[in-house]
């Protein structure tokens, strides 16, 4: 079978021939067995497709769709205000206790270790948390859902 | 995105104007947008990943990049097959992470995936089973074709539509239909042997 009478099949089916292509493929369709039987095996696919829709979902999710997403476009410019914020702050944080604590002769190396195993560790968590109400957020079914 | 009424020029031109208000930073004219085309942008998004919690936020996502990139967009341009090639490669990346999360397919016993009209309660098994054969078929096909199934049998988009949303030539979508749907039977006729 030559390539354009496959395409032709597909749109045989989907009645979407001009009436000299279907009087071609019609024609073909008598002579060719193979053919006959791949016509039959894409109608009845028509017919199963045919029985299924997709899934909407419900009223209340539509209805709050452009309000959780206006809010996300807010949160887009805050959250861009906020790094960019966090990152001076940062760099500024780093830099003061680089020059006033850590290079200090006067503090004692031990405080200077147990500061930087307490920050290390509360970065740790801070991550951990954010990161396991990530998970939860995005997994929550029913977060649009008003309670 | 309706395939009643979206591809019409006078449709056409509504989302270019609305984009380019966007592109002034109306926000009032994304919210135009959105009202016109959400639910066809879940829909779309639905049938490539197959799950509607992905593809609510799939949907969303896509017109936040709408929001950000309208200034990227070629007002010459039609607005629809740009939406679409924003919402099939936000689909592309979630079954991409799926896949590296090791959870490529979705729950079978998922009834959400896709709902069934059903009003033929005699022959409500067999169609249960053919239906979830179908399922299984759509889940495994490549992405191409499933985009392709999807268009055409649960959008029922029109060939000149599909090709002008896909910006493909229409024997191309008749090529392509073949092919995908050959490959479907073949995938549910071996199911049906299992």
């Amino acid at each position: 079978m030559d390539k354009r009478i496959k395409e032709m099949l597909a749109g045989y089916v989907d009645g979407e021939l001009s009436e000299d292509e279907r009087m071609a493929f019609e024609l073909e369709l008598q002579r060719d067995h193979e053919l006959r039987s791949e016509l039959e095996e894409f109608k009845r696919l028509k017919e199963v497709t045919g029985m299924m829709h997709y899934a909407d979902l419900p009223d209340e999710v539509w209805e709050s769709y452009w309000q959780s997403l206006y809010r996300k476009t807010e949160r887009g410019i805050g959250w861009i205000l906020l790094s960019v914020g966090a990152i001076f702050l940062l760099c500024f944080g780093l830099w003061q206790a680089l020059t006033q604590f850590y290079l200090d002769p006067d503090v004692s190396l031990f405080v200077k270790m147990g500061v930087s195993a307490a920050g290390a560790g509360l970065i740790v968590l801070l991550v951990s948390l954010i990161r396991e109400r990530l998970f939860a957020y995005h997994r929550d079914r029913y977060k649009e859902v008003k309670k | 995105m309706t395939n009643e009424t979206s591809f019409t020029g006078m449709e056409m031109d509504m989302d270019r104007a609305l984009v380019m208000q966007i592109k002034a930073g109306n926000k009032k004219a994304l919210g135009q947008l959105v009202e016109r085309h959400k639910k066809q942008a879940f829909q779309i998004a639905l049938g490539l990943v197959g799950n509607k919690d992905d593809a609510y936020d799939i949907s969303q996502e896509a017109f936040l990049r709408v929001y950000r990139s309208a200034k990227t967009f070629d007002e010459k341009q039609p607005f629809l097959p740009w939406f679409y090639t924003i919402i099939a490669n936000l689909c592309r990346s979630a079954l991409r992470r799926r896949t590296t999360s090791k959870k490529r397919n979705v729950n079978v016993d998922d009834v959400s995936y896709m709902l069934v009209s059903d009003d033929d309660p005699e022959g409500a098994l067999i169609k249960r089973e053919t239906i979830a054969r179908l399922r299984q078929g759509l889940r495994e096909l490549p992405f191409a074709d499933r985009e392709i199934i999807s268009l055409q049998h649960f959008r029922e988009m029109s060939y000149d539509e599909i090709a002008a949303l896909l910006g493909i030539p229409r024997g191309t979508v008749m090529s392509r239909l073949y092919y995908a749907r050959k490959k479907l039977a073949a995938i549910m006729l071996e199911k049906e042997g299992q």
